[in-house]
């Protein structure tokens, strides 16, 4: 028995994304998931499970209270910030499957902007294993995301003749998706490489076009079995994969210290599993949702992934392998670099909409959709199919 | 702006001295005890009161109402057009004689002058002097004091003092704190399997090879070289000034550790150089295991702590000296008070700083009568610190005086003696 073809997506929904949204991460949560249930045809009393990041600041129980659910069934946290997204819906769709729950909500919802910044640097870290992990790093000034990721994308330079510019074009198709969406930050903004190349250095090698926005806003996912879902307004997302993943030595995000650092082992334990339990191979699949914090990180997940080989990836992309009429299409939506930063939520939407025909940039005759989670974290991922 | 503070410079210096702060208590063996017990002064001042001791006679006490500065008007059109910030940065006393013990003094002030804008460390800005002098019964003067502040417009938000600690400090539990124990002994320690022998960095509990929970460490010998490395350049992190390099170095031993590539510019960081191990000082408490390239000089040793007179300024220390020269401003005795209005702590007043060169000179030239002090100042001398002053002779005849805190100089001073110093 596998998780394949036992859960699906049933609702999508989602507030505007926004750089100070102008009210409380609990509300923004709550109308999230509100409009997801009725996206998925349902109401809140339909609903007995919630699942969310360990790093969202609204717990599952005032969700439900905000909701008016009388009673929970299931509820769950997946933790390492963006690595989260698709676990949660691995999380959700391994509830329904058993029967430990008949609908389960997904939600992520912030004021990641206007309120707490995941790119300042931070100070304090406590003695438990996160702490300690932090305290080999912090005390030199290595404290951003951004800084961390950087690390790992020199290394890639190095190993693999990766330039600047390899970087930058996945900053630019990112942009020119998110152009034609009117839902995205940066609609009718797209970027060139030119502008790519000098936008300041926030941590170089990283360029500012190479990090993705901040956004506030919240994006929530219906999960219910493919049998209720088939009763319910739209075409059901069927979960073909659903995967969680960790490498050797594993770090929040420091892979420093074994093996390749210009690699993504996490991401190379989820993707494995994703083939295995769907049956797929890569070209089988018709839009790529790669979670696009940092350019380089779309790079090394089309290698992980096995879209093209090791140090292929520079040239997968300059060959418009990830335009909307590439290879594998890859975030129509405009990714997190151009939509919004909705730690990878809003990828998963946009995996639903190029599902069900719907997606502001549809890709013609989509039949599976691979979704990836944050990484140089522990990671996630999904494959999406109709169905 | 500028013409109109010029104006009013002119007009007030024009005014020459101005009755000032009254006295309130003829010169006292009471006040003077005080004095001498809180600055630790030992000398014999049972007929005649230290000179250092000046301002403090005509200082008004707690709860009386403050008397108007002859600068006030000068620094509220300061204040108005952006120089907020206010610092001092000279006091200079003249002494014309020492007063008895039973003399009753007056006091006037005179403007002396408003000289800018300045480029200043602080930021642009005017250098407002005024002068404070004080008269015996006969109409006869005793002493003069110049004292000057820097107006300034402070750059950017104001910057709260870290007070010298780094604030980037590592957690420390069981199972790391020898690695941090060797780096205050100077060592850099990779753990090591006591059973399997197998290295392992960053460290933990159990070993991942052979899962023995026994432990052992080498000492690196401190030779790597760069596996990756970036340089940071946003957004601001604290205690850190960009650019800085950070690195994964691979050691010798085989094992990565992330640390700053120090002593080269960032531009000649490259994967693959050699590097060699250095410890950094970050502040009492914690220094960090760097690199720098192999072939880079040591850096220079810190300098050792000069001998002087060692003066533990402890909260105790810094409200009885205020007290003892009646100096009621709550920075110098109220932690919260201070703390809210940015400082890291209570400091010492210039009062006693300019008592303390006084000591210091007079422990060392005993019976030599002063003229003057000139002080300049430096960086605050908050409680908790150590104030330490140096000095002696100088070759124009004059004495000098300086006195170091952890932040750097709190103060250089310049003392002349009555008579010709030998």
């Amino acid at each position: 028995m596998t998780l394949s073809g036992r859960a699906a997506i049933a609702g999508i929904g989602a507030t505007e994304f926004s750089k100070e949204s102008g009210r409380s991460e609990l509300r923004l949560a709550a109308e999230a998931c509100l409009a997801a249930i009725h996206d998925a045809g349902l109401t809140p009393a339909d609903v007995d499970g919630l699942v969310t990041f360990t790093a969202d600041a609204s717990a599952e129980i005032a969700v439900q209270r905000e909701l008016g659910i009388d009673a929970l069934r299931f509820f769950s946290r997946v933790d390492y910030g963006g690595g989260a997204a698709c676990g949660t819906v691995a999380h959700a769709a391994m509830a329904v499957a058993t029967g430990q729950a008949d609908v389960v909500v997904c939600y992520r919802a912030f004021n990641e902007r206007s309120g707490h910044r995941f790119g300042q640097a931070g100070a304090s870290s406590r003695a438990d294993s996160t702490g300690l992990e932090f305290s080999w790093h912090l005390p030199f000034g290595f404290a951003t995301p951004a800084a961390w990721v950087a690390m790992q994308a020199r290394r890639y330079m190095h190993d693999h003749g990766a330039t600047s510019e390899d970087f930058g074009r996945v900053a630019v198709a990112m942009r020119r998706h998110a152009a034609t969406n009117p839902k995205a930050w940066f609609h009718g903004r797209p970027i060139t490489l030119e502008e790519h190349q000098a936008s300041r250095w926030i941590v170089d090698p990283l360029h500012l076009l190479d990090c993705c926005q901040e956004s506030d806003g919240g994006v929530a996912l219906v999960v219910t079995t493919p049998e209720r879902a088939r009763d319910l307004p739209h075409p059901p997302a069927v979960i073909r994969a659903a995967a969680q993943g960790t490498g050797p030595g594993q770090m929040m995000m420091f892979g420093y210290y074994t093996g390749d650092l210009a690699a993504l082992p996490a991401m190379n334990t989820v993707g494995t599993r994703l083939w295995k339990q769907s049956g797929l191979t890569p070209g089988d699949v018709h839009v790529g949702i790669l979670y696009d914090h940092f350019t380089p990180f779309v790079l090394m997940q089309l290698e992980e992934l096995g879209f093209c080989g090791r140090g292929e990836a520079p040239g997968y992309v300059a060959d418009g392998g990830i335009e909307l009429d590439g290879r594998l299409p890859v975030n129509p939506h405009g990714g997190q670099l151009g939509e919004a930063y909705i730690h990878g939520m809003n990828g998963i939407a946009e995996a639903v909409r190029q599902l069900r025909g719907t997606a502001a940039n549809q890709v013609a005759d989509v039949e599976h959709v691979l979704v990836t989670a944050g990484t140089g974290v522990p990671t996630s991922g999904l494959v999406l199919g109709t169905g | 702006m500028h013409d109109e503070l010029t104006a009013l410079a002119e007009r007030l210096a024009a005014l020459g001295d101005r009755p000032g702060v009254p006295c309130p208590d003829p010169v006292n063996a009471a006040m003077i005890r005080n004095w001498t017990q809180a600055l630790g002064d030992t000398g014999d001042w049972s007929e005649l009161a230290p000179p250092a001791m000046i301002q403090v006679w005509s200082m008004p006490g707690l709860g009386a109402a403050r008397a108007g500065s002859i600068a006030d008007e000068p620094l509220r059109l300061l204040d108005g057009a952006g120089f907020t910030g206010v610092v001092a940065t000279n006091c200079d006393q003249t002494y014309d004689r020492y007063v008895r013990v039973g003399e009753a003094l007056r006091s006037t002030m005179r403007f002396g002058g408003v000289t800018g804008p300045k480029k200043t460390a602080m930021g642009e800005g005017y250098f407002v002097t005024w002068f404070q002098s004080w008269w015996d019964e006969d109409g006869a003067r005793v002493a003069e004091m110049l004292f000057r502040v820097l107006k300034f417009r402070p750059r950017g938000a104001p910057r709260r003092p870290s007070g010298g600690r780094y604030p980037l400090r590592p957690a420390i539990g069981p199972d790391t704190r020898f690695f941090w124990d060797g780096v205050d002994a100077g060592e850099l320690r990779v753990q090591k399997c006591a059973d399997c022998a197998a290295l392992r960095h960053p460290p933990g509990p159990m070993c991942p090879e052979c899962h023995s929970v026994e432990r052992d460490h080498v000492v690196a010998a401190g030779r790597g070289t760069v596996h990756s490395y970036v340089v940071h350049h946003h957004p601001p992190v604290p205690g850190r000034t960009p650019p800085y390099v950070v690195a994964v170095v691979e050691l010798d031993e085989g094992v990565r550790i992330v640390g700053n590539v120090n002593g080269c510019d960032p531009a000649d960081v490259h994967v693959g150089m050699p590097v060699r191990l250095v410890f950094e000082r970050m502040d009492d408490d914690l220094v960090l295991p760097q690199w720098t390239p192999l072939d880079a000089p040591d850096p220079e040793p810190p300098a050792p702590r000069p001998e002087g007179l060692d003066i533990a300024l402890t909260p105790t220390f810094v409200i009885a000296t205020a007290l003892a020269t009646r100096d009621h401003t709550p920075v110098h005795h109220d932690p919260a008070l201070a703390r809210a209005q940015g400082s890291q702590d209570i400091f010492l007043n210039i009062l006693t700083t300019i008592g303390l060169v006084q000591r210091y000179a007079l422990e060392r030239e005993p019976g030599a009568e002063l003229a003057s002090i000139a002080v300049r100042l430096g960086a605050p001398a908050y409680a908790g610190d150590t104030l330490t002053l140096t000095g002696g002779p100088a070759a124009d005849g004059t004495y000098t005086v300086r006195g170091l805190v952890s932040l750097g100089d709190h103060v250089t001073a310049t003392v002349r003696f009555k008579e010709p110093h030998p």
